[in-house]
């Protein structure tokens, strides 16, 4: 792996569910790399020149880094609130770059078209104004006052509402999203998209969710979540280029992208270019 | 038929194959591209990747007289200027969004598509009637140097237009004699199956000689 991806290579990447290794261990890869999540107590990540790698267990996950991450992984307050439940989804194989994959669960405008009569519907396609910033202190990008109207948000959802969102890209190949709680009001339910970036153009994705809903069974939860996966999942295998753009002129943006050009302009700010087409290629 | 008609010309489709207000992936030698027929029934090629994230158009949808993308629904009119943005009903596209658009048409039930817009008509087959299509893994040029093959099928005489769409990969369009039966057509596709697999057996002989 060539020096110009450091940036990302000194990141936290999720590699495992640790409830769900198996005895034997997962073999995997990381940026091209690969990696043996080991069972043992407690749990280590090895590469095949026998180097152990820097192990945090997280948010259900093995999180792992072929570098020196400068930082712990990010925090998610909610993940230790009462009363949530954490689901594990389990992991969704694409055969796109993950920055790309996270994109696209930074967008809003695609429910209607992608997940039809249930993250969105026809007529109701319009996005409204909403706010985007790179919080400087924090180093992440967040979306705020996002709105829109959905026929089913959620598996405890029993009819239309308009649905608040918020996004929060805190890694460059993670993001959390913040949204209406419908079995609670006054709560924000929390759905993640962690990325364990294969190779550029390849990788596994694990969603995780820290919700309030006490009734709906947990394999319905899972269910639900990995439809609306698959349904993304038809669109990441089919965008041209595989790699993200990140010079403008290849792809051409709208109001409703905001958050999408931000997390363009913060992957480039931080060389975050694993799994991204540079003009200068 | 002039050879050099099918070197400007390239056959990518039956109109059977395309009714209204659909889309179809059309392969060339160039790669691919969004091929769709309007509700009125007007033909447009267009490149296969909407301008907004690279999305390929021939997973779109048709309505009306526009393409849409199954992406985010931006829909493109017959000359690839992006017509509607659904997430800003209200915002009239700007000129720059576009999607190349290409030389299309129809003659005799079959559709041709030009990168170049070529000065004469695609030609007219004039006699003959489109039965199927039918992917060949083989090089065109070595099925025939000209682009047709004329022979017999189940003792019906056969027009094949060839076009290659990718390395060891050929598309044949299969054309009967106007006059031929429903019969004599059916007889004709089934026999096609053989003809694909003396190709691509004679293909691999001439690999592994």
């Amino acid at each position: 792996m060539t020096v110009r991806h450091q940036p990302m290579i000194d990141e936290w990447y999720p590699v495992a569910l640790a409830s769900q290794l198996p005895p034997g261990g997962r073999a995997t890869q990381l940026m091209g790399t690969p990696v043996l999540v080991v069972a043992d107590d407690p749990i280590r990540v090895v590469t095949d020149d026998g180097r152990d790698l820097p192990v945090t267990l997280r948010y259900g996950h093995v999180w792992t880094s072929l570098g020196q991450p400068a930082k712990q992984l990010f925090d998610i307050p909610e993940a230790d609130q009462p009363g949530r439940r954490l689901i594990e989804v389990g992991v969704v194989r694409v055969r796109c770059s993950p920055l790309r994959a996270v994109e696209n669960f930074l967008d809003i405008a695609h429910f209607p078209f992608v997940h039809t009569d249930i993250l969105g519907a026809e007529p109701h396609t319009e996005v409204g104004k909403y706010d985007v910033e790179i919080r400087e202190k924090e180093d992440e990008v967040w979306a705020t006052k996002v709105q829109f109207y959905q026929p089913q948000a959620a598996k405890s959802a029993t009819g239309g509402i308009t649905t608040d969102y918020m996004y929060r890209v805190p890694a460059p190949t993670s993001s959390v999203l913040y949204k209406t709680c419908p079995a609670r009001p006054g709560e924000w339910d929390v759905i993640t998209l962690f990325v364990q970036p294969l190779q550029e153009d390849l990788c596994d994705v694990w969603p995780w969710m820290a919700l309030f809903d006490d009734e709906t069974a947990t394999t319905d939860l899972i269910h639900f979540q990995q439809m609306i996966f698959l349904q993304d999942r038809s669109i990441l295998e089919n965008q041209i280029p595989r790699l993200l753009p990140l010079d403008p002129g290849r792809e051409i943006p709208t109001r409703a992208d905001l958050t999408s050009v931000a997390y363009r302009r913060w992957l480039k700010r931080h060389q975050f270019t694993y799994g991204a087409q540079l003009v200068a290629q | 038929m002039p050879v050099e008609m099918l070197r400007d010309w390239i056959p990518v489709a039956l109109s059977a194959d395309l009714p209204a207000a659909t889309v179809l992936p059309a392969h060339t030698p160039s790669g691919i591209l969004a091929l769709w027929r309007s509700a009125s029934g007007k033909l447009t090629a267009l490149a296969d990747r909407c301008p907004h994230r690279g999305m390929r158009l021939s997973y779109g949808f048709v309505r009306g007289e526009a393409l849409s993308c199954i992406y985010h629904g931006w829909s493109y009119g017959q000359t690839g200027q992006c017509l509607r943005i659904p997430a800003h009903p209200e915002l009239a596209p700007p000129g720059a969004i576009k999607a190349a658009s290409y030389a299309v048409e129809e003659r005799n039930g079959v559709i041709w598509i030009a990168f170049e817009p070529p000065e004469a008509p695609p030609p007219s087959l004039e006699g003959f009637q489109p039965v199927r299509s039918i992917t060949v893994n083989m090089d065109a040029g070595a099925i025939t140097p000209n682009g047709t093959v004329r022979t017999q099928l189940a003792g019906v005489d056969v027009l094949l237009i060839v076009a290659g769409i990718g390395d060891r990969e050929t598309i044949a369009h299969v054309m009967v004699d106007a006059a031929a039966s429903a019969t004599d057509r059916i007889a004709v596709s089934n026999a096609v199956e053989g003809w694909r697999r003396t190709c691509e057996q004679l293909g691999l002989k001439e690999l592994a000689s």
